[in-house]
């Protein structure tokens, strides 16, 4: 390793060893949830023909919005160290407190409010239970368990009562009869109608779009993880004039891409006739505020860039700048032609021009950003247990594939009680062919020479092209030959990226501030470009689509909500005073208030909070439905629970994160769905769940104890 | 020296009903002292913590901080007046990160209302505190939990002297920790007293407790055995003392007979 250029402190701590961005992001409590996320969106994917469309993502979208936003509410509040089981029937109780407010049923009730005051009124209630739930916590001492129990059955049974009382029946409707209900159900009901969006030619079509900003996203996200983890390659500071050059670049740059990006929002806007206006301006301006935060990035880029901070000092490498842009044209050609097209004779050129293009790209970036390897790469040398441990998984790989080929794929027989012949056939080919792959990195990763280390590396990248092509040759459907295809060679891509780096660079040993913060600003734009190429799929529709099928796609505006919430509860947790005292009341209270946080106050905030999120479902609700029944949400608190204890949440407190339960209501979500989506009985969709928690939480336990020990 | 004491207890008694915890108990701590308050299990050092950090009340005596008399109705009084505690438990949230700990209850913010917290200052304010210590921590993203007992102990002392204690009550801090750690702790007490602080060390180990120490006081079942400065004492004669004289040369030979025997 090269010398040390830190300065040692007098009493360094030598037990602490540097730890990787990818083993830091391994001890996040969420990364469970994620992996959980990715394998059962790729199960359902692979066994429905429903689930992975528009039309499946909407559906599984819809049911996890209420799920999930009750469940980040309880998850703060779980962090915080307490429970609220009350927080189920309360979205009921303000749903059906609102519909009660506006109706105007004669003598019996009803107080026939316009909306405008029985919204706000509605808060109020649900911020005082809340209220009331903390201060009696608090005040006597008791279990949350015992003291939100009581509040579940005093609102289950004023919901019974109340609507028995005033409407005689157990189910209240007509809120459309409210006075100003046209303004609110623009804001709580609104819809996007995706065949009302077209968009065909803007931008070279949407399928264009969403191949550039993919890729662009991939890639981004390739280097922002090179700049995490590879030694940076610095100029001897003398000419600072491109470092002036690149900021005041990276500034016009900023500013035209937030123009831009709001020319294309009104226009996108505009395409189409959808009568919902307010779910139209919604997006205008969540774009207009996505823009907003890209240029204040931007800005700061520029002032960082200009005191040679986030990018180092630019070493001059025309080669490799040239390489990079190459690079990335080429990939971009190959993605967008690669999902545009569907010929079978075309697919595995613009397989191989995406796959080249990416690897001159990372090449390109990679030598003119960091330095290369300083070690040699050693002989080739293999033992006799890695070797062993190569072979078995290059044959399970084999053996996958065959089995694959072996069974009828076009046959809907049972066996058994669950499975398809269909089904059996993906589990067993997506199975080994995994396994292998992971038996072959492990192999990798415990090889001694750098260069069997590539090798091994190299073949298993090699295995993963080769099955790929083996299913685009051989696959019936469009969604093997094309989409899938195309995963299969971004991840043999990949792979072979990563051993060529790994070999030809050197792996930072030591933190480095300026770096790791321009490299995670990288990496989280990657994987915002990556995000709104998606979005653009979903949104809008072409002319070719709609030829295809006439599914009605209306997405409603709570998804909005469940996506702001998740961002809204991730920033006050990680940024604010509230979200520190938060974690502190839940992991040692007595600690907490020894050193001066106001405990009470802050869990009392806390049962406030859920009583909001119940709030923001419970009006979701009224406006969807038009009417609430008594028994609306009763029980529900259990699955928030779940979502959040999938999402990495600790029942015991103290830690967690909002964005694990928004993931794990997403878990939830997608195996309720996808199981009828599947066409199983959807009587084993508990047994589904049950099993999806006692999985993450063992694998949240095994991950996050094997990163930890390894540091 | 004849500016007042920082922390001045006159005569302070407790009763708990008909039990008695202290007894009319005088001792005194300046700037840049040790004072070092030693007693066996049971001898009343807890009560006399608590008063002192304002969680109970003293039945009978006078409080006197810089000279003024005092009056302390909860722990925040005490805090105010520059009397920070660091207890025995830590106080300390171990799940959360070291930088969080440093900060938590006065984390400084910025823009305004929205009270986000400054990442940057707090995590570098926190490393440089720890520094000073003479503790390197080279990721104060890392939780409490997985530091040592002597370098959470190191973050709490670090923690109070920060916020402007002037004078800083360590409750055993030593007692759960092994000799290379204690020895760590001790070198912080050291130089929380270089740094102008006065210090109160409740301990019942007479090992530590002489070395750092300006003056001892010795509680005995709730009464003080004499309140000594260092010149006045050996240490042999402390450890006589606090285990109250005869009885531990008692011990001493049955226990050497009992080994010898076996």
């Amino acid at each position: 390793m090269a010398a040390e250029t830190k300065p040692a402190p007098a009493a360094g701590d030598e037990r602490l060893a540097y730890r990787g961005p990818i083993q830091r992001l391994l001890t996040r409590p969420e990364i469970g949830a994620l992996v959980g996320t990715g394998a059962i969106w790729i199960f359902f994917w692979s066994v429905s023909d429903v689930f992975g469309t528009t039309a499946g993502t909407n559906n599984y979208l819809d049911v996890a919005t209420s799920l999930g936003i009750m469940a980040i509410a309880v998850a703060l509040l779980m962090i915080g160290g307490e429970f609220d089981l009350s927080s189920g029937a309360m979205t009921g109780a303000t749903g059906m407190l609102v519909v009660l407010l506006v109706k105007d049923t004669g003598e019996l009730g009803g107080l026939g409010l316009p909306l405008t005051l029985a919204i706000p009124i509605t808060f109020l209630f649900a911020m005082g239970v809340g209220w009331v739930n903390g201060t009696l916590v608090e005040k006597t001492g008791l279990p949350s368990f015992i003291v939100t129990l009581g509040t579940f059955f005093v609102l289950r049974g004023a919901k019974l009562g109340f609507s028995k009382l005033f409407v005689d029946k157990v189910i209240v409707e007509g809120l459309d009869n409210a006075p100003d209900y046209d303004f609110w159900a623009n804001i709580f009901g609104g819809v996007w109608i995706r065949n009302d969006h077209l968009w065909d030619s803007f931008l070279g079509g949407r399928d264009i779009v969403f191949g550039v900003l993919a890729t662009l996203g991939v890639v981004a996200l390739v280097f922002g993880l090179m700049e995490l983890s590879l030694i940076r390659r610095e100029r001897s500071a003398k000419d600072q004039s491109d470092v002036a050059v690149i900021g005041i670049a990276s500034m016009v740059l900023a500013l035209a891409a937030a123009v831009i990006g709001l020319v294309v929002a009104f226009v996108l806007v505009g395409m189409g006739d959808s009568g919902d206006v307010a779910a139209n301006w919604l997006l205008v301006v969540a774009v207009a505020v996505a823009l907003a935060l890209g240029f204040l990035v931007g800005i700061g880029l520029t002032k960082k860039s200009r005191s040679g901070g986030s990018f180092g000092k630019l070493s001059q490498n025309g080669i490799g700048i040239t390489a990079t842009v190459v690079g990335l044209a080429a990939a971009i050609t190959g993605l967008t032609s690669l999902t545009v097209t569907d010929g079978v004779d075309q697919n595995w050129i613009w397989g191989i021009v995406l796959s080249a293009g990416m690897l001159v790209a990372v090449f390109g970036y990679a030598t003119w950003r960091f330095e290369s390897a300083s070690v040699s790469m050693g002989r080739f040398s293999i033992s006799r247990e890695i070797g062993r441990r190569t072979i078995i998984g290059l044959a399970l790989i084999v053996l996958g594939v065959i089995l694959g080929f072996a069974l009828d794929s076009s046959s809907t027989t049972v066996i058994g009680i669950l499975l398809t012949v269909q089904g059996l056939r993906a589990i067993l080919f997506g199975g080994l062919v995994l396994v292998g792959v992971m038996m072959l990195l492990n192999a990798a990763r415990d090889a001694d020479s750098p260069v069997t280390r590539f090798s091994i590396t190299a073949v298993s990248g090699v295995a993963v092209a080769v099955v790929g092509f083996v299913v685009q040759f051989e696959a019936a459907s469009r969604k093997y030959r094309a989409e899938f295809f195309a995963w299969m060679m971004a991840a043999a891509v990949v792979l072979l990226i990563v051993a060529m780096v790994r070999l030809l660079f050197d792996q930072r040993r030591h933190s480095h501030t300026q770096a790791d913060r321009f490299g995670t600003m990288v990496s989280i734009t990657g994987i915002l470009l990556v995000v709104v190429a998606i979005a653009t799929k979903l949104l809008w529709a072409t002319s070719e689509e709609l030829e295809a099928s006439r599914a009605l796609i209306t997405y409603r505006v709570s998804i909005l909500y469940f996506f702001a919430f998740a961002a809204f509860a991730t920033w006050l947790l990680m940024r604010t005073k509230f979200g520190s005292w938060t974690f502190a009341v839940g992991g040692n209270k007595e600690a907490s208030r020894q050193v001066g946080v106001p405990a009470a106050r802050t869990k009392t905030q806390l049962f406030m909070v859920v009583s909001g999120a119940a709030w923001l479902v419970g009006t979701l609700i009224a406006f969807r439905l038009n009417s609430v029944q008594a028994n609306v949400g009763d029980g529900q608190e259990f699955f928030y629970i779940i979502a959040a204890v999938v999402g990495g949440n600790l029942l015991t407190g103290g830690y967690g994160s909002a964005a694990g339960a928004a993931i794990g209501a997403l878990i939830m979500a997608m195996s309720f769905q996808g199981i009828p989506f599947a066409s199983w009985n959807s009587d084993w969709r508990f047994l589904f769940v049950g099993v999806i928690l006692l999985l993450a939480v063992i694998v949240n336990n095994y991950v996050r104890g094997k990163a930890e020990k390894s540091k | 020296m004849s500016e007042p004491a920082l922390l001045e207890i006159e005569g302070i008694s407790k009763f708990y009903g008909n039990i008695i915890a202290l007894r009319d108990i005088t001792t005194s701590v300046r700037a840049g002292e040790v004072t070092c308050v030693l007693g066996d299990n049971g001898a009343g050092k807890s009560t006399f913590i608590k008063i002192l950090a304002g969680a109970h009340k003293q039945s009978e005596g006078r409080l006197f901080v810089e000279g003024e008399e005092v009056d302390f109705d909860s722990p925040r009084d005490a805090l105010a007046m520059g009397i920070a505690t660091v207890y025995q438990d830590l106080a300390v949230v171990p799940l959360m990160s070291v930088w969080r700990n440093f900060f938590l209850g006065a984390e400084p913010t910025k823009l305004g209302f929205l009270k986000v917290i400054d990442k940057e200052k707090a995590s570098g304010i926190a490393k440089a505190e720890l520094a000073k210590m003479g503790i390197d921590i080279r990721d104060t993203e890392q939780p409490v939990g997985t530091l040592s007992g002597g370098e959470r102990q190191s973050v709490a002392i670090a923690r109070a002297a920060y916020f402007g204690a002037k004078v800083l009550i360590l409750d055993e801090p030593t007692s759960a920790l092994g000799v290379k750690q204690s020895g760590v702790v001790l070198r912080y007490i050291v130089e929380a007293r270089n740094r102008g602080l006065g210090v109160i060390f409740i301990t019942h180990n007479p090992h530590h407790a002489y070395p750092v120490g300006d003056r001892f006081m010795i509680l005995n079942r709730g009464q003080s055995l004499g309140d000594f400065a260092k010149a006045e004492l050996t240490q042999p004669e402390l450890t006589q003392l606090m285990a109250g004289g005869a009885d531990l040369t008692t011990l001493q030979h049955e226990l050497s007979k009992a080994i010898e025997g076996g």
